[in-house]
């Protein structure tokens, strides 16, 4: 029955789905049935989110090595030849794969040492690659690539290049060219997707939570004036962020880059007319501007370095780019790595640019929820996770990523120990988390080869359990807002848990979760990234460094937990108290609302549990493309028992300070002290910005402003006079008369013979 | 020996097909019109109409003619059928679909058939340069063009000042073919043969003649001569003042067909079809420096002039002027790129873009006037997007595409220049790029300037509700190219894939 759907339509389904959403909403809805605008968006969520399963669990693991990933002695069977590039390379993949048989054949005899193993296997790859690369093999011929392949041999490559790497052989990526936009002489613009193991993983959980976040906002958002058009936004954000994971070149992922900005402006400030919100809508879309102008010009450094954007050029074939970097100025992959860093940087909310996530919590919460918290944020995590090949190569950038995911994620926490607003602590918390996740991939800097692939995996897998947790977080915070009459400082209520029972049990399990208390998700994926900062801090040389790293990590979980359990308690526990706008009677949130925050309830309890200690995510992100291979990560039993206490004892600190039953009422007062100004303030960041960016540019300007009448405007003006002049110049000639337009044409042509005679007898 | 003659000339005129239906639908024009006109020049009401269709009926027969020829070998015949040939065709058709509907209500009854039938015999002009394969048929098209051209200018508006633009483009316009044709007969001097292929050939092969400078001179003779038709500085004086003074729908018409009918007479004299490798002698290179002065100063006294103009159409006829310039950028690149953009490939994708956001601007310009008021000068426009609301936005979109803004094909072209001319890898072709950049630069400043005109004022004049439905197609056809090439540029670059 779904036999089409194992085809690579599907590919394009998970992005096609909510375009339509959104153009039936425009069309449609903003005329019919508004109130009922977020039926489309559901239904195209939930074949979308039945795509990207399907993408998932069956298309995507057709195009893994046979066997495991490993060393590649078992991945010879070269993963089916299906057409992977969908377009005009299937003569050239029948011909790889007669290439590929007769080292097929040999396989069977190589079982030895593993040293030798190694050897062979490396030669063998190269006809093995010869077939990967030819998805998408432009400059490359496939002797070349055999070549190059062996990397560990010595000479051929600049000492900043990795020794003894090994890539796992046979991966693919499934490719679908949808469009060519323009192709003129080097200039080749295409619309391809591709979808490999890590943005299949990404595709799950982007769609899951906007399935689920669709539903919720659906009783959210009821009765409010601009229905159709908060639900428009947010199909058009989850097309864009479903083509954003599955862009198959650096160019259309910027463009969706862009894309997803410019829906979150449009949903941060879709209460438009409140001054705030517009505010917080052009922080946020000034900020990321700056991220955004570094990722172009990162993007426009691996134009110039590699002459193509194309992914599948890029990391399709793991010798493409030490290739190509052979005798070139290793500073250059580093610039290129940091610059695309930058735009990281603003997209997930780092240190320094991460000032406008908390602003924009101005949003409607499903928004912050879905695009602050669980998917747009993540896009930097993605981006950097998906360069690996790239950033495997700078151990400089690397650090530079380590140490702004560890000043994020150490200040992010102590700005949420105290802000009273509740959404507020989550986004802080939101910041806190994606440091986390940047520390994880940055750890890979003390041994790039044979840490990268941890790193990434478990970034990646803190921000799938994140998404889940992070998102039931926000969920039940906008559920609390909504029976309180859209009020979210948390001094103005408490003891909830009686009134509002499901959003109590939902918030409690995403706490947990984010807490990191033993055995829930939270738990498994950030004992996850400090095992492989732990394994950082063990390289030798990299002690310092790394075990710097490692207290702030540990000092950010304890944090966490306390954060986390504080507005817990402030909002559930205590006495019973509710604002003036709830009106008499809170209610608990709508069905419309509760199933959905159910359901993730329970995935922000298991989904860790399920795919962490059983390294499902781990062996299935391994069969990305590109990633370097390094041995299995066990479980690290010593950072799982100090994480344990860790978050156990920073949910008991909260519970001692704000769980007893009879405390009084929050007084920000009574606590005051400087350090606790500091908090609440975000370390004064926005008032350093105020003074060292703001201010300075305003007295800039008001120079500049003055240097511009007196100086620069008569210039302009000068140069304004320069057609003047040269009009009167001409003007004369172009007087009208017949007899002067033949003669300067004359003369003209006289002009011209004459300098060609010249130019001929000077030859 | 006759049944030979025969097949020959069957031969030759089967290449020529589409242009038979268009000059055999001109005769009848020619011949039907004084029976329903009478002593005075008038005529029953609404018989513009009838003629529109009728040569509407026509372009489209002529126009499924093309659709069903493929390029073919080029012979020893007058004509040729090649890659060129075959592109050109096909934009003069639609050009000329959007010219008839631009000059729909633009004349009176009485001379419609006179303007229709050399509009048709115009757009068999351009068709026949680019499908000639003969000096002489090449001069004789090129005539073709020109002379209904005078028609066309005078009939729509009989005063003073149409008169007057007609005259000058007359007198010029014979000044400039009388260059051309001693360009030629130089060629033919040195050579010896009228044969484009046997010319090209022999200048490949660097048989100079006796008088190796006649050549060069030749050159620089045909580029004055058909500098003209392509309004390149110093060869452009007459365009303001025709665009000012003639009908709006000749100035758009001579806004786009003479550039169509300069350049393909350009490419097919200097730059030879079939490739003959970098260091084969062409007429091009042998011109030296020209083509890129001729670029610069075209670009720059193009743009510099269009910022002091009050009056739009003599604005837009500085912008063509300026246009004609970034065209030649391309011509100077020519074939000679060596992995980046063909530059000639690059000119044929500017100079189908330009005719649509030019025809598309005029006829804005045509949809927003009625009989009693024309609007002359910016000031007129003023205010538009409140009584025009739907004009307004597609003048602007015109005007972004001249500007080179995204997301119009516009910006797509100039890109392509750009990236031809700075791929080039010479310092000369840098320069050009440079120059290029700084004058899609100045050039923003007057488009600027008429849309905030629009946007900005307060309406000029009280609103009008007379409605011009074909220059309203037209326009409508115009903004879909503009808005459709940038989205699917490969459509046009597989057209022109053809040609090279």
């Amino acid at each position: 029955m779904f036999d089409w759907l194992t085809k690579e339509s599907v590919l394009w389904i998970v992005p096609a789905a909510p375009l339509v959403a959104c153009l039936w909403i425009v069309v449609v809805n903003q005329f019919v049935g508004r109130q009922r605008a977020h039926r489309p968006l559901v239904v195209a969520m939930f074949i979308s989110w039945l795509a990207a399963i399907c993408l998932a669990t069956t298309i995507v693991p057709e195009k893994f090595a046979k066997g495991d990933h490993g060393h590649g002695e078992e991945s010879h069977g070269a993963a089916d030849h299906d057409h992977a590039a969908g377009h005009e390379h299937a003569d050239h993949e029948h011909a790889d794969h007669e290439h590929a048989a007769p080292a097929e054949e040999k396989t069977p005899a190589d079982e030895t040492t593993p040293e030798e193993t190694t050897d062979e296997d490396e030669e063998e790859s190269g006809a093995e690659n010869a077939a990967v690369a030819d998805s998408a093999p432009p400059p490359m011929a496939a002797g070349a690539a055999g070549d190059a392949v062996p990397v560990h041999e010595e000479s051929s490559y600049g000492g900043e290049l990795p020794r003894g790497v090994t890539y796992p052989v046979g991966n693919h990526a499934v490719v679908k060219f949808v469009y060519q936009w323009m192709k003129v002489g080097k200039v080749d613009v295409a619309v391809t997707l591709r979808a490999d193991a890590m943005s299949a993983l990404m595709l799950v959980m982007v769609t899951s939570v906007s399935l689920l976040v669709a539903i919720f906002a659906g009783g959210y958002m009821h009765g409010d004036p601009g229905y159709p058009r908060f639900f428009a936004a947010m199909a058009l954000f989850v097309f864009s962020m479903c083509m954003l994971v599955l862009a198959g070149n650096f160019l259309l992922m910027f463009v969706f880059w862009e894309a997803v900005g410019l829906c979150s402006y449009l949903l941060i400030g879709y209460w438009y007319k409140k001054p705030s919100a517009a505010a917080a809508a052009k922080k946020a879309f000034v900020v990321n501007r700056i991220g955004d102008f570094g990722f172009i010009l990162g993007v426009f450094m691996v134009w110039v370095t590699f002459g193509t954007l194309d992914f599948e050029t890029l990391f399709g074939n793991p010798a493409f780019i030490p290739q190509v970097l052979n005798g070139i100025d290793p500073a250059i992959i580093t610039t290129i790595c940091i610059l695309l860093f930058i735009g990281a940087i603003g997209k997930s909310a780092q240190f320094p640019l991460h000032v406008w996530l908390p602003d924009a919590m101005e949003g409607p919460t499903p928004v912050s929820a879905l695009i602050h918290a669980a998917t747009m944020v993540t896009a930097g995590v993605y981006l950097v996770a998906r360069c690996a090949p790239l950033f495997v190569l700078s151990q400089t950038a690397l650090g530079f990523v380590a140490i702004i995911g560890a000043i994020t994620a150490l200040l992010a926490a102590f700005t949420a120990l105290t802000q009273y607003d509740l959404k507020r602590v989550l986004a802080y918390s939101t910041v806190s988390q994606l440091g986390f996740m940047f520390m994880s991939l940055g750890a890979a800097a003390a041994d790039p080869v044979h840490l990268m692939q941890p790193a990434v995996t478990f970034a990646m897998f803190h921000m799938f359990t994140h998404a889940f947790f992070k998102a039931v977080l926000f969920l039940s915070a906008g559920s609390v807002m909504h029976s309180m009459g859209d009020v979210i400082d948390m001094r103005r209520f408490s003891g909830l848990k009686k009134v509002m029972p499901v959003t109590h049990w939902t918030f409690l399990a995403g706490a947990a979760a984010l807490a990191g208390l033993p055995l829930l998700s939270g738990f498994w994926s950030k004992d996850e990234i400090l095992a492989v900062i732990w394994d950082a801090d063990r390289v030798p040389g990299y002690g310092l460094f790394f075990g710097a790293i490692l207290a702030v990590a540990l000092l950010a979980s304890l944090m966490t937990a306390f954060y986390t359990f504080r507005a817990y308690f402030l909002t559930f526990h205590g006495p019973e108290r509710f604002p003036e706008e709830a009106g008499h009677h809170p209610h608990e949130a709508p069905p419309a609302m509760a199933w959905p925050l159910r359901i993730l309830g329970v995935a922000a309890l298991l989904v860790g549990a399920i795919a962490g200690p059983t390294h499902l995510y781990a062996h299935y992100l391994h069969h990305t493309p590109g990633l370097p291979v390094s041995e299995p990560h066990g479980l690290n039993y010593v950072m799982m028992a100090v994480s344990s206490i860790i978050a156990i004892a920073g949910v008991g600190f909260a519970w001692m300070v704000y769980g007893k039953a009879d405390r009084k009422a929050y007084n920000v007062q009574e606590r005051y002290s400087p350090a606790y100004e500091l908090s609440l303030q975000g370390l004064h960041l926005d008032a350093v910005y105020q003074a060292l960016v703001v201010r300075p540019m305003q007295a800039l300007s008001e120079l500049s402003e003055t240097l511009d009448r007196l100086f620069v405007d008569k210039l302009v003006d000068a140069v304004g006079y320069l057609p003047g002049i040269f009009g009167s110049l001409v003007r004369p000639i172009q007087n009208g008369f017949l007899q002067s337009y033949a003669l300067v044409m004359l003369l003209g042509l006289v002009i011209f013979v004459f300098g060609v005679l010249r130019a001929i007898a000077g030859m | 020996m006759l049944d030979a003659l025969v097949e020959a000339l069957k031969g030759s005129l089967s290449l020529v097909l589409p242009d038979i239906v268009l000059l055999a639908t001109v005769a009848v024009v020619f011949f039907g019109a004084p029976f329903l006109t009478d002593e005075r020049g008038r005529s029953e009401a609404g018989l513009r109409h009838r003629w529109s269709w009728l040569a509407l009926a026509a372009v489209g027969f002529s126009g499924w003619l093309w659709y069903q020829s493929t390029p073919v070998e080029v012979g020893d015949g007058p004509f040729r059928l090649d890659g060129l040939a075959w592109f050109v065709r096909g934009l003069s058709l639609a050009t000329l679909v959007v010219l008839l509907l631009v000059n729909w209500n633009q004349v009176p009854d009485g001379a419609s058939a006179e303007s229709i039938g050399s509009l048709l015999a115009i757009g068999a002009g351009v068709n026949l340069i680019a499908a000639s394969n003969d000096l002489v048929y090449l001069f004789l098209a090129l005539e073709l063009v020109s002379i209904p051209t005078y028609l066309f200018l005078f009939l729509p508006r009989r005063d003073a000042a149409a008169q007057e633009a007609t005259t000058k483009y007359f007198l010029l316009s014979a000044f400039s073919s009388g260059l051309v044709l001693f360009g030629m007969s130089y060629v033919f001097g040195v050579v010896g043969s009228t044969n484009l292929q046997v010319i090209g050939q022999a200048l490949a092969a660097g048989q100079n003649g006796p008088l190796p400078m006649l050549l060069p001179v030749a050159a620089i003779l045909l580029i004055a001569g058909l500098g003209f038709r392509i309004t390149a500085v110093p060869f452009h004086f007459y365009a303001p003042d025709v665009f000012q003074g003639a009908g709006t729908s000749g100035a758009a018409m001579l806004s786009f067909v003479p550039k169509v009918a300069g350049f393909v007479a350009l490419i097919r004299l200097l730059i030879p079809s079939g490739w003959m490798g970098p260091d084969a002698q062409t007429l091009a290179n042998l011109t030296g420096p020209t083509v890129w002065w001729l670029a610069v100063i075209t670009m720059f006294v193009g743009n510099l002039l269009a910022i002091l103009q009050t009056d739009v159409r003599r604005l837009l006829a500085f912008s063509s002027i300026a246009h004609a310039g970034y065209m030649l950028v391309g011509f100077q690149i020519g074939r000679e790129t060596h992995a980046g953009i063909d530059g000639i490939d690059a000119l044929l994708f500017y100079l189908t873009v330009y005719g649509a956001m030019s025809l598309g601007a005029f006829a804005a310009l045509i949809a927003t006037s009625d009989e009693s008021k024309r609007y002359e000068t910016i000031d007129d426009l003023g205010g538009l997007s409140r009584t025009r609301p739907a004009v307004a936005l597609l003048m602007t979109l015109f005007l972004f595409s001249m500007m080179g803004l995204p997301p119009t094909a516009g910006f797509l072209a100039k890109l392509n220049l750009f990236f031809a001319a700075w791929s080039q890898g010479t310092e000369s072709g840098r320069w050009l790029a440079i120059f290029l950049a700084v004058n899609a630069a100045i050039a923003a400043w007057y488009y600027l300037r008429i849309i905030a005109a629009m946007y900005l004022r307060e309406p000029a004049h009280a609103e009008n509700r007379h409605q011009e439905p074909a220059a309203s197609v037209a326009m409508a056809c115009c903004a879909l190219v503009v808005l459709g090439l940038f989205f699917a540029p490969d459509w046009l670059w597989r057209a022109i894939s053809v040609v090279s």
